[in-house]
Order: C-alpha cells, then sequence, then structure tokens
C-alpha cells in the first residue's frame, strides 16, 4: 500500500512541478493546486499506524490514524481557498493587463 | 502546572470577531472603521494582559476545548511569544488606527477592514500557538488577507504582485505542510513541546532531518531573506500605505519567531549548523539590502530593501546563538517593527498629497518642504532606523554589538556594524530628497492627506523605547534567558 502511495505521490509531485513552472498563469495554478494534492497524499501516507477499520469506537480490527484524515480536511479547504483566490486574481489580470503570460505579466521589473 | 488562561485567545478572537462585526457593519465605511480599531484596541489590552501574566506567573497555557495536550491543541505564550505578540497587537493597532485617518481608495471598500483585522488574526496566532499545524493554518489566514489587501490596492500593479507573492507563498507553505508531516511521520505528534520532548531523547529518524531543513526554508520564505527575497519589494511597495506598513515590520517577524523556535526549542544539536547559515544569509541581507536601497527609486522601495537589511541583523544576532545576542535579536525585532510601520506609514502620508499616490523620488521631490511636521517625524525616524542615540534603534544596535562581543564573532561583528553606517546613508539620501529639496517646476500636490496620528505615536514610542530602555531590554533578557532551558516550555505545556 505504502509503494503505491510513494509512487503516486512522485508522479503527482513531478506533475505539479512540470506544470508550475509553464508560463501560463493558469496552468501554474493548476500545478499548485496538483502539488498540493500531492502533499496531501503523503499526509495520508504518513498516520502513525497503519489501520484498516474507520477511526469509531466499537469497529473491529486496528483503526486508521483520525489525526491525518481531520488534518487533511482542514489542508484541502486551504489549498482550494487558496486555489479559487489565485484563479480569481488571475481573472482580474486577464482583463486588466490583457494576458496571462507569465513574461508579459511584468510591469514591476520595468 | 498553570491554569487555563482564556486571555490569551483574546488577540486572536477580538479580530476575528470584529471581521464578522465588520462585514454585518459593511453598509457604513466610517462605523466599520471605528468597529475595527475599536477590535485591534481590544485585542492589544489582551496581549498587554498575557505578557503580564507570562511576567507574574510564568509560561501561559490554554488548552483549546479543554482536551489536555499533545492530544488537543495549545495555546501557550512564553516571553517571546508574549513579547512578540505585544508588538504585533501594537502596530497592528497603529495600523487600524492609520485605515481610519487614510483617504486611499481602497480603504473605503467594505472588505478592507474585514481583512486587516484577518491579518491580526493570523499573525496573533501564529505566535501564540504551541502546535505546529495550527501555526500553518494561522500563517495562511494572514498570508490570504494581506494577498486580497494587496490586489485590491489602489496601486494598478499591486494585482500583479499579490499573484507573485501568492504563488511564492503557497510554495512556502507547501514546504512547511511537508516539514510538517514529516515530523509528524518520525514522531506521531504536532505539538511543539512534545516534538522537542521527543527530539531531546537524540532520536534522530531521516525524515525528521529533512523536517528541520525544510520548516526552515519556509520561514526564510516569509521573512524575506536573500534567497527567497524576491518576492518582497514588489509586494510590500504595491499594497496600500496602512498594509505595507504592517507587511514590512510584523508580518516578516512570523519567519523570524519560527526561526528562534527552531534554533532554541526543537533542533538544539542541529542549531550549530542551522545557525552557521543564518550567520551567513543575514550578513549577505545587511549588504544586500543596504545597497539595493540605495539603487532604488522610490521611497517605499527603499524602506522595503531596507528591511533586508534590518531582517539580516536579526538573523545574525539569533545565528550567534548566545543569551545576550538572542536577547539583541529580539529587541532588534521589537524596534524595528516600530520604526518601519512609523517610517512607511510617513512615506504614504507624504505620497497621499499627491494624485498619482505614487511614492517615486521624482514625483515625491521637494514635496514635504511645507510638512515641517512629517519632516521632524520621518528625520527622527530615519535616525532612529540607523541607531543614532537616545532613539530606540540605538539600543537594539548596541545590544546586538554587545551579543557580538560576547559570541567572539569579530568579523560578523564589524561587518553588522559596517552595514549600519549604510542605513544612515539611504535615510538621510530619502529624507533631503523628499523634504529638503526645491521643488522641480510643478508639482500639483493636495494640502490635505492621510492622518498622521498613527505614525506620531509610533514615532513616540520610539523615543520612548530610546530613552527609558531599560524595561525591554531586561524584558528581552529574561526571555532569551528563559529560551536557553527549553524544559520551562515543555514543562509548562505537558507538565510534570
Amino acid at each position: 500500500m505504502n509503494a503505491i502511495f510513494a509512487i503516486v505521490t512522485g508522479i503527482l509531485f513531478g506533475l505539479g512541478v512540470y506544470l508550475l513552472l509553464r508560463r501560463d498563469l493558469v496552468k501554474t495554478a493548476m500545478g499548485y493546486y496538483v502539488l498540493f494534492t500531492a502533499i496531501n497524499l503523503f499526509f495520508l501516507a504518513v498516520g502513525v499506524f497503519d489501520g484498516e477499520a474507520a477511526p469509531y469506537v466499537g469497529e473491529q480490527g486496528q483503526p486508521s490514524d483520525p489525526l491525518v484524515q481531520a488534518l487533511l480536511l482542514t489542508a484541502i479547504v486551504i489549498s482550494f481557498g487558496t486555489y479559487a483566490l489565485l484563479l480569481g486574481m488571475i481573472n482580474v489580470a486577464s482583463r486588466r493587463f490583457g494576458t496571462i503570460d507569465s513574461d508579459d505579466v511584468d510591469h514591476l521589473r520595468r | 502546572m498553570s491554569m487555563n488562561n482564556a486571555v490569551i485567545l483574546g488577540p486572536i478572537f477580538f479580530p476575528l470577531a470584529g471581521v464578522i462585526i465588520c462585514l454585518l457593519l459593511a453598509r457604513s465605511n466610517r462605523i466599520q472603521r471605528y468597529a475595527g480599531l475599536a477590535a485591534m484596541i481590544a485585542a492589544w489590552l489582551c496581549s498587554l494582559a498575557v505578557l503580564t501574566a507570562v511576567f507574574d506567573q510564568g509560561v501561559q497555557v490554554y488548552r483549546v476545548g479543554g482536551y489536555s495536550p499533545p492530544y488537543g491543541i495549545a495555546l501557550a505564550v512564553d516571553l517571546l511569544n508574549g513579547l512578540f505578540g505585544v508588538m504585533a497587537a501594537t502596530v497592528m493597532t497603529a495600523g487600524a488606527l492609520y485605515v481610519v485617518g487614510s483617504k486611499d481608495k481602497c480603504a473605503n471598500y467594505p472588505a478592507f477592514m474585514p481583512l486587516m483585522l484577518g491579518m491580526a488574526t493570523g499573525l496573533a496566532g501564529a505566535f501564540y500557538t504551541g502546535d505546529i499545524f495550527t501555526l500553518f493554518v494561522f500563517v495562511e489566514v494572514m498570508v490570504m488577507s494581506s494577498v486580497g489587501l494587496t490586489a485590491i490596492s489602489d496601486n494598478k500593479l499591486g494585482l500583479e504582485a499579490a499573484i507573485k507573492y501568492l504563488l511564492i507563498s503557497a510554495m512556502g507553505s507547501l514546504f512547511l505542510l511537508l516539514g510538517i508531516g514529516a515530523i509528524y511521520a518520525s514522531f506521531g505528534t504536532l505539538n511543539l513541546a512534545d516534538i522537542a520532548r521527543a527530539l531531546e531523547t537524540g532520536e534522530r529518524p531521516l525524515l525528521a532531518q529533512v523536517a528541520a531543513l525544510m520548516l526552515m526554508c519556509a520561514f526564510l520564505l516569509k521573512s524575506a531573506v536573500f534567497p527567497f527575497h524576491f518576492w518582497q519589494p514588489d509586494f510590500h511597495t504595491t499594497s496600500p500605505t496602512a498594509v505595507s506598513a504592517m507587511l514590512s515590520s510584523v508580518v516578516v517577524k512570523v519567519g523570524v519567531y519560527g526561526l528562534i523556535r527552531l534554533t532554541t526549542l526543537l533542533f538544539i544539536p542541529e542549531s550549530q549548523l542551522l545557525r552557521l547559515a543564518l550567520l551567513a544569509l543575514g550578513i549577505i541581507g545587511v549588504f544586500f539590502g543596504g545597497l539595493g536601497a540605495f539603487r532604488t527609486h522610490d521611497a517605499k522601495r527603499m524602506l522595503a530593501y531596507s528591511t533586508f537589511g534590518q531582517i539580516g541583523f536579526i538573523l545574525v544576532g539569533i545565528g550567534w546563538g548566545t543569551p545576550l545576542a538572542l536577547a539583541a535579536a529580539i529587541i532588534y525585532a521589537m524596534n524595528h517593527a516600530f520604526i518601519k510601520s512609523a517610517l512607511l506609514m510617513l512615506t504614504g502620508a507624504v505620497a497621499s498629497r499627491l494624485t498619482s499616490k505614487s511614492a517615486a523620488l521624482a514625483q515625491l521631490q521637494g514635496v514635504g518642504v511645507e510638512m515641517k511636521g512629517v519632516s521632524l517625524l520621518y528625520f527622527i525616524g530615519g535616525l532612529a532606523l540607523s541607531g543614532v542615540p537616545p532613539l530606540n534603534g540605538f539600543i537594539s544596535k548596541l545590544a546586538l554589538v554587545q551579543g557580538g562581543i560576547g559570541a567572539e564573532s569579530w568579523i560578523a561583528l564589524g561587518l553588522a556594524v559596517g552595514g549600519g553606517i549604510l542605513t544612515l546613508m539611504y535615510m538621510m539620501r530619502t529624507w533631503q530628497y523628499v523634504f529638503q529639496a526645491e521643488p522641480e517646476a510643478e508639482v500639483n500636490f493636495r494640502p490635505y492627506g492621510d492622518s498622521l496620528i498613527a505614525p506620531a505615536i509610533l514615532i513616540g514610542l520610539c523615543v520612548v523605547l530610546g530613552v527609558y530602555a531599560t524595561p525591554l531590554v531586561s524584558a528581552a533578557q529574561m526571555a532569551a534567558a528563559q529560551l536557553g532551558d527549553p524544559n520551562v516550555y515543555i514543562t509548562a505545556v505537558l507538565g510534570g
């Protein structure tokens, strides 16, 4: 199970970095989101015990770690909020500057 | 074991409640601004009460929901974050006061004051929490609020800076989260005190070492230290004046706070190596900031570059790591927050007289000739930043030099003092340009601008802290002594 987690996290991380380095700002934002998903998967995998059952009292078998799942929910909400804010700002930027190419959105450097 | 002290919640709760109240009052901008100011004053009083309690009774802990740590989330305040919390609340209250008298167009938006208060919430929470994941959440609250505030700035390019900063800061948060995950995988806990106790045993899984580096990179990014600095001048100069004064003074201190905790509470055996890196980065920052400030043509941008230099001084203090040097770093961090926020507010107040609101030196030249009061305040602030007695900047430089002598790190000491001279040169150059030079042919400026109450109070505070420096200095020394024994913090949070 851990091997699958490791491979999938690795693939997502690679994809995320690739997208993040695109010049298109929308793709950059998507890359950020994919990267965050990779981290979320990593978080799911680092639970302190390998459980199969839901973490309720009275469930049979080794329970899974409820803390990482709670953290994960928080992290998902935060990443989603950041992603929405980023896309919203890129939307305004596309109208204000007339482009979403990150090489052209560099008025501050001129 | 100390009792639950609910006052610790105050500096987090009041701004958060203020966000909601201000949103309900969105119809009347005037009332909204005063409500925000009232919330910040309440938070400021609470932060003072917390600090007093820490002085009288030792480390204060609040267990959220009554669950005892390490299972529940705890807010834990020792002298270090007590002092930082007071610093943040003081400067944020001054910021809210500045917003009340601000003529910026964006300050009329119904979202402006709530976002300011959101920033204060995140800041206080990040300082007070004793749980590393909660730290991440509060830092995100702070980042999102400041990004929103910069994106709606009167300066059209604020949006570009906000996008850049959000992307870079998101990378920082990713690494922070990865570091937190690595720590959780190694020790199965997120409570700072519990992690410190686990690390004390000398157990070092590979992931924990990786976590140390990731956390350090994340904190360096939040403080805009040399290899992670490039976003800062853009972001700090395009934001509205009240916001840039907060960003450049207290928001960058979150990283400083994290670095102090990292080297004195968590990774103590590794701190030799971390400190060496911080010392090198600090000295680079002092010179990079000083020289960068020289070649800017914008009064606000110059102050943003100057922040690199000042953070550099603080890092040098943390890098030496002796109790004296740590105390110096704390004094420096607090004094810098007051001086830098006052100077940025003054610059913004002068720029607000121009129709363009630009702080470019070419446009500001001679605008301040008629403004004797602002000129005097800016002059005092400039002297304080460069460390001229009897102002508070001198006290911080003096403390740092004492720390350097104690650490017997002569080369670093020489470099740090040399870097200080640069500050005086660029501050006075700008002062002459804005307040002394003859105005260029036709300068159109309005007879009114932003209110000067907030920066005047902050400059007054700088003078008071310079003349009557003993309380802050002794408090910082006590804080540094407390940091010398991490068990004080650990037992206060976890008990016996």
